[in-house]
């Protein structure tokens, strides 16, 4: 079968629903995934965020300090950190007032090469089209 | 016949998409195409045995077990099971817990993914 | 372009994803409170659904009537179904699909 391609997309703010945070360590699980498959096949994953979902991507969470759970933003850091690619809608920041500053744009403080890419929703349509599976949040 | 993947994260009681989807693999099945559950999030309250049918919730574990014994595979995640409070000695009998790379390895084979994502 | 059927589960959310995607083959299949989107003519007028161009839609039968609707309710637009016919629609029609 060989690699096959998910495309996870999320489309919910964060902490409300837990399904950002599923999206993310679903995605995350595809690096221990072998073991339950043949030699040779693979998952590779791609996670995006649309919709108010965008609003995962805002950097500075305080989520551990005040409620004492993980942050949607180390879970997006780690994905960087392990090259799970990490993608934006352009049009729905803009449309809800967020710029590329405003975001988690990389990891570099947990070591991670691997940057935020923010792109049209055209891109992720593209992606869409491409993928095997995709995997609604 | 072909395999179809059913991930579900809604929960049994409230938005009634736990029910869809064991009509639908119940369906599936009938017309027999090999039907696999993955069940995360809130879907793991299928995770606890011994659910009783009042009519004023829904109530899956019947149809469940039914679909299990003629060959469902339906496999829970332990990590959003353990941090509900459903233990290993919980699982009704069939069920099979595992991690989150167990569903991410599935979409390999499958023939078509239906993943409800929950609410 | 791809082969997508699209649930559309809610009745009151955004659309926004749903109203940006595209196929070359689009099956709307209306579930749950989706099935509102169906039967119901707000201040007289279709649901925005129905608009999506070159779509096919449809609705689940038992969800439907679960409401208190049925079939004299729904819309040209849309075709009854059942939980088989949406099994051959996964796996006959459609490449992909995607619970938004």
């Amino acid at each position: 079968m060989g690699a096959v391609n998910l495309l996870f997309v999320v489309q919910r703010p964060p902490y409300k629903s837990e399904n950002p945070r599923l999206a993310l360590t679903h995605a995350i699980a595809s690096q221990t995934a072998e073991i339950y498959m043949d030699d040779g096949d693979s998952v590779v994953p791609i996670i995006v965020f649309v919709g108010d979902g965008v609003l995962n991507v805002v950097k500075d969470q305080q989520a551990m300090k005040v409620y004492g759970v993980t942050s949607t933003e180390s879970h997006i850091k780690s994905c960087l950190l392990i090259d799970l690619p990490v993608w934006v809608c352009k049009e729905d920041m803009t449309r809800l007032g967020l710029k590329e500053e405003n975001m988690i744009t990389d990891a570099e403080d947990m070591g991670a090469e691997l940057k935020t890419k923010f792109v049209s929703f055209a891109d992720i349509q593209k992606e869409m089209e491409s993928v095997k599976h995709l995997l609604f949040f | 016949m072909g395999e179809l993947t059913l991930g579900v994260f809604s929960s049994l009681v409230g938005s009634m998409s736990l029910d869809f989807s064991f009509k639908l693999a119940e369906a599936g099945m009938a017309k027999g195409h090999k039907v696999n559950m993955w069940l995360s999030g809130n879907a793991v309250m299928m995770a606890k045995k011994g659910q009783k049918p009042f009519k004023d919730y829904s109530h899956n574990e019947k149809l469940m077990k039914e679909l299990m014994s003629k060959g469902m595979e339906v496999t829970v995640c332990e990590a959003c099971a353990e941090a509900r409070g459903y233990h290993k000695e919980d699982v009704p009998e069939g069920m099979k817990r595992a991690s989150m790379d167990w569903y991410l390895a599935k979409t390999v084979k499958t023939d078509k993914l239906l993943h409800i994502g929950g609410e | 372009m791809m082969k997508l059927a699209v649930f559309l589960s809610d009745w009151r959310r955004t659309e926004d994803s749903f109203e940006r995607m595209k196929a070359e083959k689009m099956g709307v299949i209306l579930v749950g409170n989706g099935v509102y989107h169906a039967v119901v003519k707000e201040n007289g007028k279709d649901s925005p659904v129905l608009s999506k161009a070159g779509a096919n839609f449809y609705v689940l039968s038992d969800d439907l009537t679960t409401r208190g609707f049925t079939a004299a309710n729904v819309n040209s637009k849309v075709k009854i179904v059942s939980y088989g016919d949406i099994v051959d629609l996964i796996m006959n029609d459609y490449e992909k699909m995607a619970w938004i």
